[in-house]
């Protein structure tokens, strides 16, 4: 049984090892004996391999915010839900930074876009930021007009999916090179 | 003794740790202490801390701080005698002050047309230049680019653009290749347009390398300034400092006072009154250049008041009351080395770009000689309404080193849980063995950005916050006990 995690933006696995005679956990093929002390003060103590961690945390809802190593650090729960979803498309969207306001729309739906091309300029906290494609694609939904807002991590352009059927031509073989790993020959030729 | 406070109530015509800054010295000194502050801040510290908060109406919180009309007519109702305009906001606003002092009230700080004068790059660098003030060659400014750009070829490259009314590097941007002008200075022109309805931009010489050295002045308003030496900001992101340290890192003795005479030259020349601060860029080869001149006190203001043992903002007052400059200059006396990080609410790893949350956990580093400023408690919300900007961490040292590592030994203490940080950034950056030598320059924090950015942790560190964290989670608990643990058992987790 492992519960998943998300360290950061690295996924992580918390597996029970065992539970008697102390809690032992695994992680990455690492096993780790936790016991949780209570101390004088009403707090509770964790001891992970017969040593007290120095932590301070605090929570809100399903994210962990760790003080800890010197370090600040952030660990969530991974929701199954979301993590069934993450795996459509990302690359088909673009998602807020931070929150803010549209400042200008450099595209318009329908227009093609390169990677690494402008589709829109945001501001937050009068700082502005150029939203790039993250591929060559074309724009298919442009959530926000200019001036309006958005939070963060909101989807704020959408792109064609490369797969969907549209004017694109499928891309011509890639030329063999002579950087092109035996691998990568075999991939192109499947 | 007892000498009689300067006025008997203030209004503080701002927010934040800067208003709770002020209404520290102003119940020092046993003046009342008068707070405003929009709907969105009724529990905000700088209101719980002053002695009565007004609050202001206005479409935003921003709108609000900056509604001059508002704030006078709350300071008259209010029986203050004087306005404090703390930085930002209204604090470089001639129109401001010259409200306040039409309502017959005291604004602490120098007169509207002192800030006229110097609110103007162009003007101020003029004024400046006809001081005997060193000033980079540069390009008038003018809405007309076609004009413009025929001008700033003529100086060479690389060149700084700059908006006219700028400040906060908006409208600001670097020009490497004649090929660039054109479109740097159409873009700049119409970004100063946006933010300060002024689309004239102007052009100098771009420095490379250069280190921010400002210095802290006092004036009567007579002529008579006195310095309180430099302060070195010159490790900066987007524009903006994050490191400010007194003394500068290494100032050569001869050049500190050069540079120091230059800025109460000026100081006096415009008749300054109270505090304010010229700021310089220093080339690596000694040269300095006039920037701009800052009619105000500054967010930096702590390390200065650290290695002087003066109280900036006690002055401040007691000039503003009439009384003069509260010193001489051979009274001035510097002690040791004062480092200030601001504690900002930004992702270090995304280019800085402001981060929103909740304070959940606030444990503040504290000592004697450490300053935590800041207008933070538990619980309250970090939106995208003002500043990035949550605290400033100011620390003194016997000299450098004990500074700087009087500084990583507070960032480690701190606890600040809840929205994202530039702390573990800042501790990296403290660290540096560039920033410790003392190689300072405003493009330190590019020059040295794969050092500076963070490093996975490791595995050890990672399973211990990965169990911390997991432990706080009912999924886990019921996992990992057969008779899961109600949770609310869980002392010593923060919530």
């Amino acid at each position: 049984m492992a519960l998943a995690l998300l360290l950061g933006a690295e996924a992580a696995g918390i597996e029970i090892v065992r539970r008697r005679p102390h809690l032992v956990v695994r992680i990455d093929g690492r096993e780790h004996e936790v016991v949780e002390r209570d101390e004088a003060d009403g707090r509770t103590r964790i001891e992970l391999d017969g040593r007290p961690l120095a932590l301070a945390c605090a929570a809100d809802g399903n994210t962990r915010f760790l003080r800890l190593g010197g370090r600040n650090l952030r660990v969530s729960l991974v929701d199954p839900r979301d993590a069934a979803a993450a795996g459509e498309g990302g690359g088909d969207e673009i998602r807020a930074p931070m929150p803010g306001s549209v400042v200008t729309l450099h595209k318009a739906e329908g227009e093609a876009v390169l990677r690494g091309e402008t589709i829109l300029t945001i501001e937050s906290m009068k700082l502005q930021t150029a939203l790039v494609s993250p591929r060559d694609g074309v724009v298919e939904l442009l959530l926000r007009g200019e001036g309006q807002t958005f939070d963060k991590d909101e989807v704020v352009v959408r792109l064609a999916s490369p797969s969907a059927p549209g004017p694109s031509e499928p891309a011509p073989p890639e030329p063999a090179t002579a950087e092109a790993s035996p691998a990568a020959d075999a991939k192109g030729a499947a | 003794m007892s000498v009689p406070p300067p006025f008997r109530k203030v209004l503080i015509a701002n927010r934040g740790e800067i208003a709770c800054r002020i209404i520290r010295t102003l119940h020092k000194l046993g003046i009342a202490a008068v707070a405003v502050h929009h709907a969105s801040e009724r529990r905000a510290r700088h209101v719980r801390e002053a002695d009565e908060a007004w609050e202001l109406a206005g479409p935003t919180p921003v709108a609000a701080h900056l509604d001059g009309g508002q704030i006078v007519e709350i300071a008259r109702r209010a029986g203050a005698e004087a306005v404090h305009p703390g930085y930002g906001f209204l604090s470089e606003n001639a129109g401001f002050a010259r409200q306040v002092a039409e309502a017959g009230l005291v604004f602490v700080g120098p007169d509207a047309e002192t800030i006229h004068l110097m609110g103007d790059k162009i003007r101020a660098r003029d004024f400046a230049a006809a001081h005997g003030v060193p000033v980079a060659p540069s390009v008038t400014p003018t809405g007309d680019l076609a004009a413009f750009v025929a001008e700033a070829e003529a100086i060479g490259f690389p060149l700084l653009i700059k908006a006219a009314a700028g400040g906060g590097g908006k409208g600001m941007s670097i020009v490497r290749h004649r090929g660039e002008l054109a479109e740097r200075a159409r873009v700049a022109a119409s970004e100063a347009e946006r933010y300060f309805s002024d689309g004239r931009v102007y052009a100098e010489l771009y420095v490379e390398r250069p280190r921010h050295i400002e210095v802290q002045v006092l004036g009567d308003g007579q002529g008579g300034v006195l310095h309180l030496y430099e302060r070195e900001c010159s490790v900066q992101r987007r524009f903006q400092k994050i490191v400010e340290e007194a003394p500068a890192a290494s100032l050569p003795a001869a050049l500190r006072e050069e540079i120091c005479a230059a800025a109460v030259r000026l100081a006096s020349a415009a008749r300054y009154r109270n505090a304010g601060t010229v700021e310089f860029i220093l080339a690596p080869d000694g040269r300095f250049f006039f920037l701009e001149m800052n009619t105000r006190l500054q967010v930096e203001h702590p390390v200065t008041e650290m290695v002087t043992g003066l109280d900036l903002v006690k002055a401040q007052l007691e000039i503003a009351a009439g009384g003069g400059l509260p010193l001489a200059q051979e009274q001035v006396a510097l002690t040791g080395h004062a480092i200030e990080c601001r504690l900002c609410a930004e992702d270090p790893e995304r280019d800085f770009l402001p981060e929103t949350g909740r304070i959940l956990a606030l444990d503040e580093p504290a000592g004697p000689a450490l300053r935590f400023e800041s207008g933070l408690l538990e619980g309250q919300a970090v939106t995208s309404d003002f500043d990035p900007m949550l605290a400033k961490l100011v620390v003194h040292g016997g000299d450098r080193a004990a500074a700087i590592e009087a500084g990583l030994a507070a960032l480690d203490r701190l606890v600040l849980l809840g929205v994202g940080t530039n702390q573990d950034y800042l501790s990296r950056l403290l660290g540096h063995p560039a920033f410790r030598a003392g190689r300072l320059h405003t493009g330190f924090v590019a020059e040295h950005a794969g050092d500076l950015a963070a490093v996975p942790p490791e595995a050890a560190l990672r399973d211990a916050a990965l169990v911390a964290a997991a432990l706080g989670f009912r999924e886990f608990r019921a996992l990992a006990f057969e008779t899961p643990e109600p949770y609310a058992s869980m002392g010593g987790w923060r919530n």
